[in-house]
């Protein structure tokens, strides 16, 4: 069968402890509850999702929608944003969670990936040099959030054209746009075929567009 | 000794006991001092105190063995509404006892123990959404029965989420969401029996759900003058908004250019007799083909300069919003057999399938890519500048006979066959029409009655096309020449 892998990338640094991950935690729920709803999500639509801060885990491997269950997502107290780090783990679990087409076998969907962060990369070396593999890694779509007034937009756009940013960082804006991420993976299932370029559906008033 | 008597000694004799303990304890107490006045006090706080440490220690057991249980991080698997579900998990029924799951019953599940500690959860979800079930269990006796949830989730079923909304009469380029058609070609005058067409298109449930147009199109005909078959699938790309279009004008345009060429064409059938005589004749095969250049490739071109004009008239359009495949094939019968030339771009699957052979040629090479959905257009303006392209997309053949000649969609091919190396495995195809005959029965599908001028056959291709595959709900387009 083929999938659409999304990977979704949550900063889980020091200062989003407390509110913002449960905020975060809420909106991811919210989310795959949506997504159940969606009968071509629900036979087409693999999560996978990695958390950094100082260390970088992929706390759910690709997982299919109908078989996945949350994790439990912390935070330690303080500590840098690895998030070039993050990206580097990116790759490699795109490089073995993925299938290509052969002739053997259908390939997947292209991926989409998901990036929220608070702050601003603390590896800045690592994540320039991370930049060009994500990219020639064929995603779909690589859509970033800058999440609060301290997260940083200027790397995200290196990143990907597709940056937003939220004002607030509580529960009300994470549930808006996490439905929204939903809303575009839904898109991503139905739209891929022909042109590179995926069109989002408009985001919430919650979610800012970065230009 | 008679039997009261007997009951009396015992009676002594527990007497006896109770009253050498108490002198034992007496003692005890005399020993480390206890005076007799504070003897009853300091019993009564002796029992109690140790029956604090016993509750204690008593209660600091039940939170052990709790603490082991949630240690095990039971975790119910996710189940999916009306499929059986079914999980086996230990617990550690040496510690614990009178185990239950409350909540089971109204989720449609079962608890039973099999080896010793060994359990299984099963049954069939009726509902959909997220549950909490509560294992009840107790410990230590005298303690509370001990409660941990456990969530559980089951998926609604795919199949009861989609929707089917039709789509807005008022968009540009409207089609209907389904097609069919059969051509019947009458029987000779003879009486044998001719070949007839039948085609379905079906919009594919991913477009139902949200009321949009079918992007496939088909088209066929039949030259009764000349007695030439023309069949057209073409495959609108689901992310370009007005393949839809495209499609419908790629098919059409390829029918009017061949069936203009054909109509009376005395030197393309000329050149067929002959290189059908000396088929080693290089001369012979480079007239042929010079022929269907002119007919199948340029009509290839043709259609896509129609897109690129319908495209234009468009102003807020560009040719790729267009986006389509597209596969045509013409066919005659001859006194020697079947002559067929075809053209392909994209991908689904075009093939000439002869079960009395077993053999299946494809007609081509679909178009993929690295990734899922990934495909060439008609519309893509390389593709006619590709120096290989007659040779990659052009295909002539003469075959003395064949069971069918199918065209399709990649909404039919990807289900059906997956990969390329099965669109190359005849038995694949056996197995496909198979299907295509006798229907998918556990789903409720019928089967296509292929039999000659059975007009029925192009309503049970339409019902045949909702067949159920996971995750393919694209488009579904096939044309049978048969």
């Amino acid at each position: 069968m083929r999938r659409l892998p999304v990977y979704l990338l949550i900063d889980t640094s020091g200062s989003m402890r407390g509110e913002p991950i449960e905020s975060v935690k809420v909106g991811l729920e919210a989310m795959v509850s949506s997504l159940r709803q969606d009968p071509f999500a629900l036979e087409s639509v693999n999560i996978s999702i990695i958390t950094y801060d100082r260390e970088v885990k992929q706390i759910l491997p690709l997982t299919p929608l109908d078989e996945l269950q949350l994790p439990e997502i912390t935070t330690p107290e303080s500590g840098p944003t690895h998030t070039g780090q993050a990206l580097k783990l990116l790759c490699e679990k795109i490089d073995q969670e993925v299938r290509l087409s052969t002739p053997d076998q259908k390939g997947d969907w292209m991926p989409l990936l998901f990036l929220m962060t608070d702050g601003k990369p603390s590896d800045s070396q690592l994540y320039k040099e991370m930049i060009p593999e994500v990219k020639k890694r064929h995603f779909a779509s690589i859509i970033a959030c800058a999440a609060g007034m301290s997260a940083k937009t200027e790397p995200l756009k290196e990143l990907t054209n597709e940056v937003y940013s939220l004002d607030t960082v509580d529960s009300t804006a994470f549930k808006k746009f996490f439905k929204w991420v939903s809303d575009s993976i839904g898109v991503g299932n139905r739209s891929i075929g022909a042109t590179e370029d995926l069109v989002l559906p408009p985001p919430p008033a919650e979610v800012n567009v970065i230009i | 000794m008679d039997r009261k008597q007997r009951m009396a000694t015992r009676k002594n004799l527990t007497v006896c006991r109770l009253n050498d303990s108490a002198r034992a304890l007496d003692k005890a107490m005399q020993n480390a001092g206890v005076s007799s006045a504070d003897k009853e006090s300091f019993l009564n706080w002796a029992i109690s105190s140790l029956w604090n440490t016993f509750k204690e220690e008593r209660m600091n057991q039940r939170i052990m063995i709790e603490n082991e249980v949630r240690q095990l991080g039971l975790r119910f698997p996710n189940g999916t509404v009306k499929k059986e579900y079914y999980h086996s998990f230990q617990l550690p029924v040496d510690k614990i006892d009178v185990i239950e799951l409350s909540g089971m019953d109204e989720l449609g599940l079962t608890l039973e123990m099999g080896k010793p500690g060994e359990f299984f959860l099963f049954g069939k979800p009726q509902k959909a959404g997220d549950f909490t079930l509560k294992l009840r269990y107790t410990t230590v006796e005298g303690e509370p029965a001990s409660e941990l949830n456990i969530p559980i989730a089951f998926n609604p079923s795919p199949r009861d989420l989609w929707r089917n909304v039709p789509t807005d009469p008022n968009i540009p380029y409207y089609k209907p969401d389904c097609d069919k058609e059969y051509l019947k070609v009458e029987a000779g005058k003879d009486g044998s029996p001719n070949k007839d067409i039948v085609a379905a298109s079906q919009r594919g449930r991913s477009h139902a759900q949200e009321g949009k147009a079918r992007d496939d199109h088909f088209s066929l005909f039949h030259c009764d003058e000349s007695d030439w078959y023309i069949i057209a699938v073409a495959d609108g790309a689901g992310s370009a908004k007005y393949s839809r279009k495209g499609s419908e004008v790629a098919c059409k345009t390829v029918i009017d250019h061949c069936k203009n060429l054909l109509l009376d064409n005395p030197d393309f059938e000329t050149s067929i007799r002959e290189y059908e005589a000396e088929r080693d004749n290089q001369e012979k095969r480079t007239n042929v083909t010079r022929h269907v250049i002119d007919i199948i490739y340029k009509g290839a071109m043709k259609a896509h300069e129609a897109v690129k004009k319908v495209a234009e008239a468009n102003e807020e359009s560009k040719i790729k919003d267009f986006a389509t495949t597209l596969m045509f094939a013409v066919c005659k019968k001859y006194d020697f057999g079947w002559f067929i030339a075809s053209f392909w771009v994209g991908d689904g699957a075009m093939c000439l399938f002869d079960e009395n052979n077993k053999t299946a040629k494809l007609l081509g090479t679909p178009d993929e890519g690295e990734f899922s959905g990934q495909t060439r257009f008609l519309t893509m303006p390389e593709i006619f500048r590709d120096p290989e392209v007659v040779a990659k997309r052009l295909r002539m053949a003469i075959v003395p006979d064949f069971t069918a000649l199918f065209l399709m969609s990649d909404g039919v091919s990807d289900p059906m066959f997956e990969t390329d190396k099965n669109l190359n495995d005849y038995a694949k195809w056996e197995e496909f029409y198979n299907n295509l005959k006798n229907g998918f029965p556990e789903d409720e599908i019928g089967g296509v009655d292929l039999s000659d001028d059975n007009e029925a056959a192009k309503d049970q291709l339409l019902g045949w096309l909702d067949f159920w595959n996971p995750g393919n709900h694209d488009d579904r387009t096939i044309a049978i020449l048969y």
